[in-house]
C-alpha cells in the first residue's frame, strides 16, 4: 500500500487537498468511462422520470445503487492510487459512507453552493473526487478553498457570484484525475457553462467510529467484499 | 407598517358579464369576492395585493379581475394568464395589460419536460416568445412551474436578466400527478420539503430580477398551521436571497376558512421569529411594493 510522501502530508494538512493525477489511465480508465456511461444509460429513464416527478434532481443525475451495478465502482473504493492517503490520514480506521457516480448538466448556475460538508464536530471526512472524462475549466470542476478546513479559518461569506469567494482554486483536470479533500473545508461544484456534460465520482470516507457503523448498508455486496480490509472498508465488521 | 399581499385570487360566480372556467375546484356558483377580500384586508391591516387571474385565459375570462383592478386602483395590480394554444402571445398580453393595470402573467409550463442532458437550443422553446415580450414591455412573470421544466428556468432568466420574475408559492415546482385537492377545495401538493428541484432554483439567487413568494405553505406541508415542517426552507429562502427579495402573500381565497387570513398574516412570527423589524417590514410588503412599483396609497384608500 502506497503511504504519503512527507510532502504529501504537509500539503493535505495544510491545504486540506491533495491531487492525484493519473490515478486511473489505460485499459482501466477505459473500463471505468464504459461502465460509468452503461449504467448511465440503464438508469437515464428512471431519473427523468423522478425529475418530472419532482422526486429526482434536475440538476444532476446520480446513477443509484452504483456498486450493485458493477464492480469496479467497488473496485475504486480502495483503489491503490489514493487507498493509502485516506489509510494514512484517517490513522488506519477508514470507511466508505457512500459513492455518488454523478453526471452535472450544462446549466448557467451551479447546483451547490460553497459550503463545507460537515463541522468539526464530525469525525475527520474525506472526499475523492475522480473526473471520468476531462473536465474543463468552464465544465463545472471541482472547486475549494485551501487552508478552510481548519477549525480556526474563516469565517467565509456568502457569495451571490461563485467566482467571488475569496481564496478559492479551482481545480481542472484530465480524465482519471483523483482530488482528496477534507470536507470540512469550503468548496463546490463551479458552474458548467460547456456545451457538455460533465462526469465524475464523488467516494465519501470518514474516520471510523461506533456511531457511523451500520453493517446493513452494504450487506446485499457482502459477497464481494472478502478481505478482512474491504470488510471493515464497508463496516461489515470493524 | 404597509402590508401587502402579493399573491392572491378574487372571481365571481359565472355570468354573462363575468365567464369563466368551472369544475369540481370552483362550481359555476362559487365566488371569491373582493369585498371579501378587502373586508379581510381591511380588518388585518393590509393596504395593497397582486390579483392573479383564475379561471381561465381567455380574454373575456379576465373580467372579473379588470373589473376589481378599475375599482380599486390604487389597491391592486393584476396578473393575467395566457392561453397554451394562444397563436399570437404578444397581442394577448398587450391586450390584458393595455390599462397598465395589469402588470405580468402567470406561467405554469414552460415548455418540457426537457432531458438536462440533451442539447438544448433556449429560443426553440415554447414560451421563448413570451419572455421576449416580457422584456420588451416590462412585463413581469409569475412562475409556477412544472418540476419538468426545472432545468430550463435558469437558461430562461440568464437570457432574459431584464424581465422581473416572481416565483409563486415558496419556489416549489410541483412535480407530474402530485396535485390533488382536500375537503375544502385547496389544491394540495405531495413534494418533498425541501423541494427536490432546489438544485435547480435555489442558486438563482445571482439573479437579480429573481424574487419568491413566501406563501402556499397549506398545500405543501404535512402538518396543520402553522406548517413549521416548511420554516427551515423559509430560513434557507431568506438566506440565499435575503429578506428584499421575499414577498409575503396569502393565496386568498384557499386559506380563508383554514386557518384563516389574519392567521396567515402572523405566519411569519411563527416560521421565521427571527426576523428584524426592518426585514419583516420588507417582506410583509415592501420589497413587493418596490419591484412591483405599486403607488403610494393615498390617505383615504389607506
Amino acid at each position: 500500500m502506497i503511504r504519503p510522501t512527507a510532502k504529501q502530508r504537509r500539503h493535505f494538512e495544510e491545504e486540506g487537498y491533495l491531487i492525484v493525477e493519473n490515478a486511473f489511465v489505460g485499459d482501466e480508465l477505459k473500463r471505468l468511462q464504459t461502465a460509468f456511461d452503461r449504467c448511465a444509460a440503464a438508469c437515464k429513464p428512471a431519473w427523468l422520470e423522478g425529475v418530472v416527478r419532482g422526486t429526482s434532481p434536475a440538476a444532476f443525475f446520480d446513477i443509484p445503487d452504483p456498486f450493485g451495478r458493477d464492480d469496479i465502482f467497488i473496485d475504486l473504493v480502495d483503489h491503490e492510487s489514493y487507498y493509502g492517503l485516506l489509510v494514512d490520514f484517517t490513522d488506519d480506521d477508514l470507511i466508505i459512507l457512500a459513492p455518488q457516480v454523478r453526471t452535472v448538466p450544462p446549466s448557467p448556475i451551479s447546483y451547490v453552493g460553497w459550503h463545507p460538508d460537515v463541522p468539526h464536530t464530525n469525525p475527520l471526512h474525506i472526499k475523492v473526487q475522480i473526473y471520468v472524462d476531462d473536465v474543463a475549466p468552464d465544465q463545472g470542476p471541482f472547486a475549494f478553498v485551501p487552508g478552510s478546513h481548519k477549525a480556526e479559518a474563516g469565517p467565509y461569506p456568502r457569495v451571490t457570484r461563485m467566482e467571488s469567494m475569496p481564496g478559492h482554486k479551482v481545480f481542472p483536470g484530465k480524465a482519471g484525475t483523483a482530488i482528496l479533500f477534507n470536507s470540512y473545508g469550503w468548496h463546490t461544484s463551479m458552474i458548467n457553462s460547456a456545451d457538455k456534460p460533465r462526469k465524475s465520482i464523488i467516494l465519501i470516507y470518514e474516520k471510523w467510529t461506533e456511531e457511523r457503523v451500520n453493517a446493513n448498508q452494504y450487506a446485499a455486496i457482502a459477497d464481494r467484499l472478502q478481505t478482512p480490509a474491504r470488510r471493515r472498508l464497508f463496516s461489515l465488521e470493524h | 407598517m404597509l402590508r401587502l399581499d402579493a399573491h392572491l385570487h378574487v372571481f365571481a360566480k359565472v355570468s354573462a358579464e363575468f365567464p369563466r372556467h368551472s369544475d369540481q375546484t370552483m362550481p359555476a356558483d362559487s365566488e371569491a369576492p373582493v369585498e371579501v377580500l378587502l373586508q379581510e384586508m381591511e380588518e388585518h391591516g393590509v393596504g395593497q395585493a397582486v390579483l392573479v387571474q383564475i379561471g381561465g385565459a381567455e380574454l373575456d375570462q379576465h373580467a372579473y379581475l379588470r373589473h376589481c383592478l378599475k375599482a380599486h386602483p390604487e389597491r391592486f395590480r393584476g396578473i393575467g394568464l395566457i392561453p397554451t394554444d394562444c397563436s399570437d402571445p404578444a397581442a394577448h398580453m398587450d391586450r390584458l395589460a393595455a390599462d397598465g393595470d395589469l402588470i405580468g402573467f402567470r406561467l405554469f409550463d414552460l415548455g418540457g419536460p426537457f432531458d438536462p442532458l440533451a442539447p438544448l437550443d433556449i429560443r426553440t422553446t415554447a414560451t421563448y416568445p413570451i419572455w421576449q415580450r416580457a422584456a420588451e414591455k416590462d412585463y413581469v412573470l409569475w412562475l409556477y412551474p412544472r418540476a419538468g421544466d426545472s432545468h430550463i428556468i435558469a437558461f430562461l432568466i440568464d437570457a432574459f436578466p431584464q424581465v422581473r420574475v416572481v416565483f409563486n408559492h415558496l419556489m416549489v415546482f410541483p412535480g407530474q400527478d402530485s396535485i390533488t385537492f382536500d375537503e375544502l377545495g385547496r389544491p394540495q401538493i405531495d413534494t418533498p420539503m425541501p423541494p427536490m428541484t432546489r438544485y435547480s432554483s435555489q442558486r438563482l439567487h445571482q439573479y437579480e430580477n429573481v424574487r419568491i413568494h413566501l406563501s402556499g405553505q397549506y398545500a405543501f406541508s404535512k402538518e396543520q398551521y402553522p406548517y413549521r415542517d416548511t420554516a427551515a426552507w423559509h430560513t434557507t429562502l431568506l438566506q440565499s436571497f435575503g429578506a428584499d427579495r421575499l414577498m409575503w402573500a396569502s393565496d386568498f381565497p384557499w386559506i380563508l376558512k383554514e386557518p384563516g387570513y389574519g392567521r396567515l398574516v402572523g405566519i411569519l412570527d411563527e416560521l421565521l421569529p427571527d426576523l428584524d423589524e426592518r426585514d419583516r417590514v420588507s417582506i410583509m410588503g415592501g420589497a413587493a411594493a418596490r419591484f412591483l412599483r405599486f403607488p403610494l396609497l393615498s390617505e383615504k384608500s389607506s
